[in-house]
């Protein structure tokens, strides 16, 4: 056998995907049991619970087993996205009431579902991303400022468009995220121009001004720490990107002096208990859910998790804590972990730039919006008002999440695609040999 | 490409980094701080759980009932006033009045939020009124209502009686105290507040323990120490007064000024020692350690870290000044001196039974930490058994027994106003009965006089009722 041909053998068995069943069977055992277990609670029992206990692991199977055969997409991010997303109905089951029920959660994870196949085919199709980087900009830039002429303001920012009255709305931060990245990985991508680089700057600089007049200072911290990491990786300029940090910085000071409400998140932060029935009453709730919960927790449906403030979706790790414990939440750190990882490494083995920017560009601001969440949750950092990706209750982070997941997957099979075409190509060339 | 795939393979172990990280501090403080979360006044987890579960029993060592709830599901306590009162911080509350106390401390243990998963879960879904744990304390009952009712009228205090071999708690009566039971009756603010536990008074002349083991420890040639008192002596631009008055100790040796409790000749040694010497002594004392003990709430001794003046570090080594201790913390700087030098850590609780009646938690010794070598000890305590034999403290004698001690008479005002804090710490120097013990007496003068004879009462009581 010569040397060509064992080369061969290894990149075909690099093709074969890692066997993902029981990872899979794990995750729909954790879906069927845990929904069960909270159908039992009432008495008579509660019909929804049993429809998902059903239909969730179902759907896992579904797209689990069905995509990858449409598409060579990464099994175990997909499988490992569906798991969140289900720990995100089960807690929602056990300690939500109306308006977010569990029902409404999974009809925005349907939503997200379709988002994340939409974005699939997008990046699978979409070629010509220089010609279109300009229109995108305008679309974000107008979608994003929509909600300072028409929209409501919700704990204390103004980032939300009511489509129909107190029933959906929209967050366009959310979705203007993923076309962010899309924008900044077209720009930076290939043959940069100064005027390219610029660009990008000048239009991450510009979403920041928006979500700051629109008091999204969550959203603003990650839409800048996202476009100062996608520069630096794109352009290697390491000066330049800690200038921006270091001005970031500076206007972090800046803001904590000039706005009070930064001032008392970080006072807030600093000595919660203090002020332990006013403004650290949020983060004291939370740390408190936390230590009631311990190693292993309260148990599903148990303990009070509803004394948290915003628990369905600021604290909504708060509350996972209290029910399924320490030992749970930090396994769920490391499946957020593990999903970047993932992202990396297929960011790694792209081709092209813009498709490696953009794969990375997600998983960074899927990383960094984890890290502020759950660093706000427990202390580590002030308080921001992002949600937690795939667990938040919330229709527009949910269908944003899965639809940036999407580009994810589809940017994955678009690699295995190229790495099968190699394979034939190289046994090609070696049959011609022979 | 190259460069692209560096940069991101940079960035990638930089968000790696910060995941470790977070998790890191997430585990860290949830793993030491999460139970002192969870037993937070402001945890509506445990009031709520007051009215839905039955609240677990609490016993004195020999299973004497301190607090149960009874088929009403209403909370009683002992019949016995003396005993519901001597205890009333100990045990604390429903209404955690008492932030130190076991009711409130260990609530979530009492409501069985520390049970079992597996337990809880059942109870859940059968329905099953859920009980919680009981809980056994090492105080003895009857020691701590004989130490109330011995406690001399008219005197706020403390006093404190733990053995030093396993650091057990066998007393802690706080005065003022309130009834548990009747919490609608009028009682002095700090009746609420342990004052053995959360009391930060100035050490007085007791403080000389740790100002005499620095010397021994710091100071070559310190047992040859000779001092000639006038009375008092200028220290800086301050004067250090001897409290016998006018009264001169004239010449001692170490062990003399010691017995004789001389403040002249401590001045002298903690000039002598400087500011970074005996603070490390103190501070290897436990001064200035936040107590994180299992059991019990100590509220931190403190000892300055930036003396300012001559005079500040004399007075600093007379525990006057911003020297402040709390009653527990006294009473196991004696039982350290006893036990070689090593201090005990605390121990409150006793046992801590489940519903099944299978015991989860059976107390273990364990040392808190070495304060001194084991020789510097047994001067240390030589001197103080010179202290009861012939010197301050000799109406802490107890016949039969061999009794240490030194006194103390914290000065709390600059003008001598008001009386000072009367103190006593010591211990028994016995193999089958190893207490010490310490009292503070407010405003109730020298520290020879009523607080030594509470504390020999205290002793006494204790080789009598806890064996």
């Amino acid at each position: 056998m010569t040397k060509k041909t064992v080369a061969i053998g290894t990149m075909r068995r690099a093709l074969r995907r890692a066997d993902t069943s029981l990872l899979l069977y794990a995750i729909v055992l954790f879906q069927a049991s845990a929904m069960l277990l909270l159908t039992l609670r009432t008495d008579p029992i509660d019909t929804q619970s049993l429809i998902l206990a059903g239909v969730m692991p179902a759907v896992t199977l579904l797209c689990v087993k069905g995509l990858p055969r449409i598409w060579k997409i990464d099994r175990v991010i997909l499988a490992l996205v569906l798991f969140l997303c289900s720990v995100s109905v089960v807690t929602l089951t056990a300690i939500a009431r109306a308006p977010i029920t569990p029902l409404t959660q999974a009809v925005y994870i349907g939503a997200g579902l379709v988002g994340m196949l939409a974005a699939i085919v997008f990046i699978r199709l979409f070629r010509h991303w220089n010609r279109w980087k300009i229109v995108f900009m305008l679309l974000s830039l107008g979608f994003i400022a929509l909600p300072l002429l028409i929209g409501e303001t919700k704990n204390g920012a103004k980032n939300w468009i009511e489509l129909v009255k107190d029933v959906v709305g929209v967050q366009p931060s959310e979705f203007v995220k993923v076309s962010l990245m899309v924008v900044l990985a077209a720009c930076l991508a290939e043959r940069q121009s100064r005027v390219m680089k610029a660009l990008s700057i000048l239009f991450g600089a510009a979403l920041c001004v928006v979500l700051l007049l629109e008091r999204d200072l969550g959203a603003l911290l990650l839409y800048f720490l996202a476009t100062v990491i996608l520069y630096f990786i794109a352009t290697s300029n390491g000066w330049l990107s800690l200038a921006g940090l270091g001005a970031g910085a500076a206007g972090a000071v800046a803001a904590y002096f000039a706005l009070p409400y930064v001032k008392k998140r970080v006072v807030d932060w600093r000595n919660p208990w203090a002020d332990a029935s006013g403004g650290g009453y949020q983060v004291i709730q939370s740390l408190i859910a936390i230590g009631s919960g311990g190693l292993i927790g309260m148990g599903l449906g148990l303990g009070m998790p509803r004394m948290i403030p915003l628990y369905h979706s600021d604290f909504v790790f708060a509350a996972i804590c209290e029910q399924f414990g320490m030992i749970f939440a930090l396994c769920l750190l490391a499946v957020y972990v593990l999903i970047i990882m993932r992202g990396v490494s297929i960011a790694m083995s792209c081709r092209d730039g813009f498709h490696a920017l953009l794969s990375f560009g997600i998983v960074t601001i899927l990383g960094l919006q984890t890290l502020l969440i759950v660093g706000g949750n427990i202390r580590l950092i002030p308080l921001t008002g992002v949600t937690l990706p795939f667990i938040a209750a919330g229709g527009s982070s949910m269908v944003s999440c899965l639809a940036g997941i999407g580009l994810l997957l589809g940017i994955s099979s678009l690699n295995a695609d190229r790495d099968e075409d190699d394979v034939r190509r190289a046994e090609w060339q070696e049959g011609e040999r022979a | 490409m190259k460069e692209l795939r560096r940069n991101m393979r940079l960035i990638g172990t930089l968000l790696l980094c910060l995941f470790v990280g977070a998790g890191g501090w997430f585990g860290y403080t949830t793993w030491t701080q999460g139970s002192r979360w969870a037993m937070s006044s402001r945890n509506t987890r445990l009031s709520t759980a007051r009215n839905t579960v039955v609240m677990g029993s609490i016993t004195d060592r020999d299973g004497y009932m301190l607090a149960w709830t009874d088929a009403d599901g209403v909370r009683r306590y002992s019949n016995d006033f003396a005993i519901r009162l001597a205890l009333s911080q100990t045990v604390g509350d429903t209404m955690s009045m008492s932030g130190t106390g076991v009711q409130t401390f260990f609530a979530s243990t009492l409501v069985g939020m520390s049970g079992s998963i597996i337990d809880r879960t059942w109870q859940w879904l059968s329905g099953e009124t859920t009980r919680g744990d009981d809980i056994q304390l090492t105080v003895d009952a009857r020691l701590s209502g004989v130490i109330a009712q011995n406690f001399p009228s008219g005197y706020d205090g403390a006093v404190v009686v733990i053995n030093y071999k396993t650091g057990e708690i066998l007393a802690m009566v706080s005065v003022p105290a309130y009834d548990p039971a009747n919490m609608d009756t009028d009682v002095a603010d700090t009746a609420y507040f342990n004052r053995c536990l959360q009391g930060q008074y100035a050490p007085g002349s007791t403080f000389k323990i740790v100002t005499l083991a620095s010397a021994l420890e710091n100071l070559p040639g310190a047992l040859g120490h000779a001092f000639t008192c006038t009375g008092s002596h200028e220290f800086g631009n301050g004067m250090v007064t001897c409290l016998s008055g006018t009264k001169a100790h004239g010449q001692l040796d170490l062990r003399g000024a010691f017995v004789e409790s001389c403040n002249v000749a401590f001045a002298t040694l903690s000039y002598e020692l400087g500011q970074s010497a005996l603070l490390r002594t103190a501070e290897a004392f436990g001064f200035n350690d936040n107590f994180t003990f299992s059991d019990v709430v100590l509220y931190a001794s403190s000892f300055p870290k930036d003396i300012g003046s001559v005079s500040e570090l004399a007075w600093s080594g007379v525990g006057q000044g911003r020297v402040l201790a709390t009653p527990l913390h006294m009473a196991m700087i004696a039982g350290g001196v006893a036990n070689g030098g090593v201090v005990m850590e605390p121990r409150l609780i006793r046992q801590i039974t489940g519903s099944t009646g299978i015991p989860r938690l059976r107390a273990t010794p364990g040392a808190y930490r070495r304060i001194m070598s084991a020789s510097t000890a047994s001067i240390v305590g030589d001197y103080m058994r010179g202290v009861v034999e012939s010197g301050t403290g000799t109406r802490a004698r107890l016949s039969g027994y061999t009794v240490c001690g030194k006194t103390g008479s914290a000065e709390i005002s600059d003008d001598k106003s008001v009386e000072t804090n009367a103190w006593f710490v010591g211990y028994l120097e016995d193999g089958a009965h190893p207490y010490a013990v310490a009292v503070v007496l407010e405003q109730a003068g020298s520290g020879g006089n009523l607080a030594a004879t509470l504390a020999a009462k205290a002793l006494s009581e204790a080789i009598e009722l806890a064996g």
